[in-house]
């Protein structure tokens, strides 16, 4: 009973403070929004083209691109746009097809094509994409203009024949085979990682805010007073405990619902994702509680808190996914909680259960006993000494 | 008289600073007994044992015949401390601070409710019971302080300088509220570096410097046990230096004199032997005027006894 008075009354407290609302309910869904606006769901490059007279076989390139998979293709009408398109981000790469370009096929003279892209990142990668279908598409003109050269035909009967031929031809394909697994599956949806990475991320950093909470009643005497009532350390402990707990897993469940509500996201068995928010917000907890007992001041475990929240959530993947990091750094990443539960989340995401995220609970429940043990003895020392 | 708190060679040690020596003292019912010392004399240590928030080194401390220490639960229920902090939660209200601490003390329901509705009348904030104590003055905080002391009715209620940093009228609010407790049969143990509020409040004073508790008794006591006398200024006309002759040879006067506007005096115990002083001073041919009495106070005691100003240290 007195257990529960000391965590409601943390739970209270944090309902009483407007930029603790603001950060502990608003920021993180507006995170999540933001995030999976910029860089959720699927993706297809932008390919400008500027063909000011395109002909036939410029209308054959343009149509090959746009039959191209995964390359949408956006017609310009000028040289300016095209480049202002790639070097401002809203084109990946441009093609440009200058004015004579079916004249100089026809006569069989080299015929340059311009392709702007930025360095690196998708625009370059698809430069072999367009070079093929240029080539390609150019193979039959080629083949028309030596006929007419030879004058055995017009260039336009020869190009048709040509295609003819061409189109009659066995082809040959490439068979691609992936290996291994994807880094993330196709069925992720535009807010899905973001969200577990933001929930992580936000749970742990208000849990680490806690600390200064923790102090401050502290520093008020309250934890001394608390103390000359008839309530055992332990019972202290444990409410102060439970009230960090409380609050993290309101925060985290809440994360959860309104994610899931508004933008839809995929958290995966209900059970599990309740069991993993549960176990992270002990660890949270934890971690809270030991940061209140090792600082004197509400400012300076307040500025620590957030330097290693966010530093942990770096390290543990819930800034950039930890697919992406090397082998070691991965290695290196478990040893925050964070990679963890970000683990378990990705698990139950790809249709896994409670019973596939037995380690992941483990090792977070560890955390959460070292931490909570830790941050016990210290707040006993803490709160009997003067 | 029945002792609610005994209090027996308490000490306490923090490395090599000794910070309580042997203290012991008892509290009756009914009794407001005062802890008076500067800062840093061992006060807050002495009351952090008999609250049970400190382990003493030696010695023990019973309230109502239990033993009290940092391990001992339901003893505490026997007591209320108010510290010299205004431990009070900043963003809850005034009742919400006192339903917590009274949830604390087991209480619950109507009871808690009613004992609530009770102690906001006391301390005088029914008005402003659901207004966040971070939109309170100084003195309503120090109010609630106190109040929520006082929620369960305890046997014995400790006050850790309840009055620092209040406004005069606060102040005697405060004041007021102790003696009513003490009038009520609640015993109080009240430290302060405050000498007249342990003058108006205290039954009894434990004058404690540098840990132990050097002097001990009522006001009176303490007042003749360093032998310090009241200072009595006549003013009037007439043959003084007869006067001062015949004064001074008058029982109780141990000391006389002449001064600007008439005679100076150092008497024991002035309220007893004034009739005698003044007819004695007529019967000289003083014509009086005007008589001021002058009684040494605990600062004077302190300062017998210490050899500085409580102010000063």
């Amino acid at each position: 009973m007195k257990v529960l008075a000391i965590a409601r009354n943390n739970l209270v407290r944090l309902f009483r403070d407007r930029s603790a609302i603001f950060f502990v309910f608003i920021f993180p869904l507006a995170l999540i929004l933001l995030i999976g606006l910029q860089f959720g769901g699927t993706f297809a490059p932008r390919l400008g083209v500027l063909a000011p007279s395109p002909g036939t076989v410029g209308a054959e390139i343009i149509e090959n691109l746009e039959s191209a998979d995964g390359v949408e293709v956006v017609a310009l009408s000028d040289e300016t746009g095209l480049k202002e398109g790639v070097e401002r981000g809203s084109l990946s790469a441009a093609l440009s097809l200058p004015a004579d370009f079916d004249e100089r096929v026809a006569a069989g003279e080299v015929s340059e094509v311009g392709f702007i892209a930025r360095p690196g990142g998708v625009g370059a990668a698809l430069q072999p994409v367009v070079a093929e279908v240029v080539q390609r598409s150019v193979l039959a003109a080629n083949a028309a203009s030596f006929v007419a050269a030879q004058d055995l035909a017009t260039f336009e009967e020869a190009l048709v024949t040509a295609r003819t031929i061409e189109s009659q031809l066995p082809a040959s394909e490439v068979q691609v085979t992936t290996v291994g697994e994807a880094l993330f599956p196709a069925s992720l949806g535009r807010f899905d990682i973001g969200a577990s990475s933001q929930l992580v991320l936000f749970m742990f950093i208000t849990a680490l805010s806690g600390a200064a909470v923790l102090i401050q009643t502290r520093e008020l005497g309250l934890s001394r007073r608390m103390l000359a009532t008839p309530t055992s350390v332990r019972t202290i402990i444990t409410g102060e405990a439970g009230g960090r707990f409380l609050v993290v897993a309101v925060q985290g469940l809440y994360i959860m619902a309104g994610a899931l509500l508004i933008f839809g996201v995929d958290w995966g068995d209900p059970l599990s994702a309740l069991a993993i928010v549960v176990v992270f917000s002990a660890v949270g907890a934890g971690a809270a509680m030991l940061l209140g007992t090792l600082f004197r001041n509400a400012e300076q475990a307040g500025g620590v808190g957030v330097i290693v929240g966010l530093g942990m959530a770096a390290l543990g993947g819930a800034m950039l996914p930890i697919q992406l990091f090397s082998p070691t750094l991965q290695r290196i990443a478990h040893l925050t909680p964070h990679a963890w539960a970000l683990d378990a989340f990705a698990k139950i995401r790809a249709e896994g259960g409670i019973g596939d995220i037995g380690l992941e609970l483990g090792a977070l429940a560890a955390y959460a006993l070292v931490l909570l043990l830790a941050a016990s003895w210290r707040l006993r020392r803490a709160i009997t000494r003067p | 008289m029945t002792a609610v708190m005994v209090a027996k060679g308490l000490a306490k040690s923090f490395g090599d600073l000794v910070a309580v020596d042997g203290v012991g003292f008892s509290i009756n019912q009914g009794e407001t007994y005062g802890l008076l010392g500067p800062n840093g004399a061992g006060k807050t240590t002495t009351i952090s044992m008999i609250a049970g928030l400190l382990e003493a080194d030696e010695g023990e401390v019973r309230v109502g015949g239990d033993l009290i220490n940092p391990r001992a639960v339901t003893p505490k229920r026997r007591m209320g401390l108010v510290p010299q902090e205004l431990a009070i939660y900043p963003d809850l209200t005034a009742r919400e601070n006192l339903e917590f601490f009274g949830r604390l003390y087991g209480m619950g329901g109507s009871e808690l409710a009613d004992r609530a509705d009770r102690v906001l009348d006391v301390v005088g904030l029914h008005e402003r019971q659901k207004d966040l104590t971070k939109e309170f003055s100084g003195g309503m905080k120090r109010r609630l302080n106190i109040g929520i002391g006082l929620l369960h009715n305890p046997e014995l209620l400790i006050l850790d300088e309840p009055t620092v940093g209040v406004d005069p009228q606060s102040r005697n609010a405060i004041l007021e509220a102790v003696e009513e407790l003490s009038r009520a049969g609640i015993a109080v143990l009240y430290t302060t570096h405050y000498m007249e509020e342990a003058e108006r409040l205290c039954d009894r004073v434990g004058i404690i410097d540098q840990g132990k508790i050097i002097a001990e008794g009522t006001r009176r006591e303490l007042v003749e046990m360093v032998g310090e006398k009241d200072r009595v200024s006549i003013s009037g006309t007439g043959p003084l230096a007869e006067v001062v002759r015949q004064l001074s040879s008058t029982v109780g006067v141990a000391e006389a004199g002449e001064s600007e506007s008439g005679v100076t005096l150092l008497v024991e115990d002035s309220s007893s032997h004034l009739a005698a002083i003044l007819s004695t001073a007529a019967q000289a041919g003083m014509a009086v005027s005007a008589v001021e009495i002058e009684q040494p106070d605990l600062e004077a005691v302190f300062l017998h006894l210490t050899g500085k100003a409580l102010r000063d240290v």
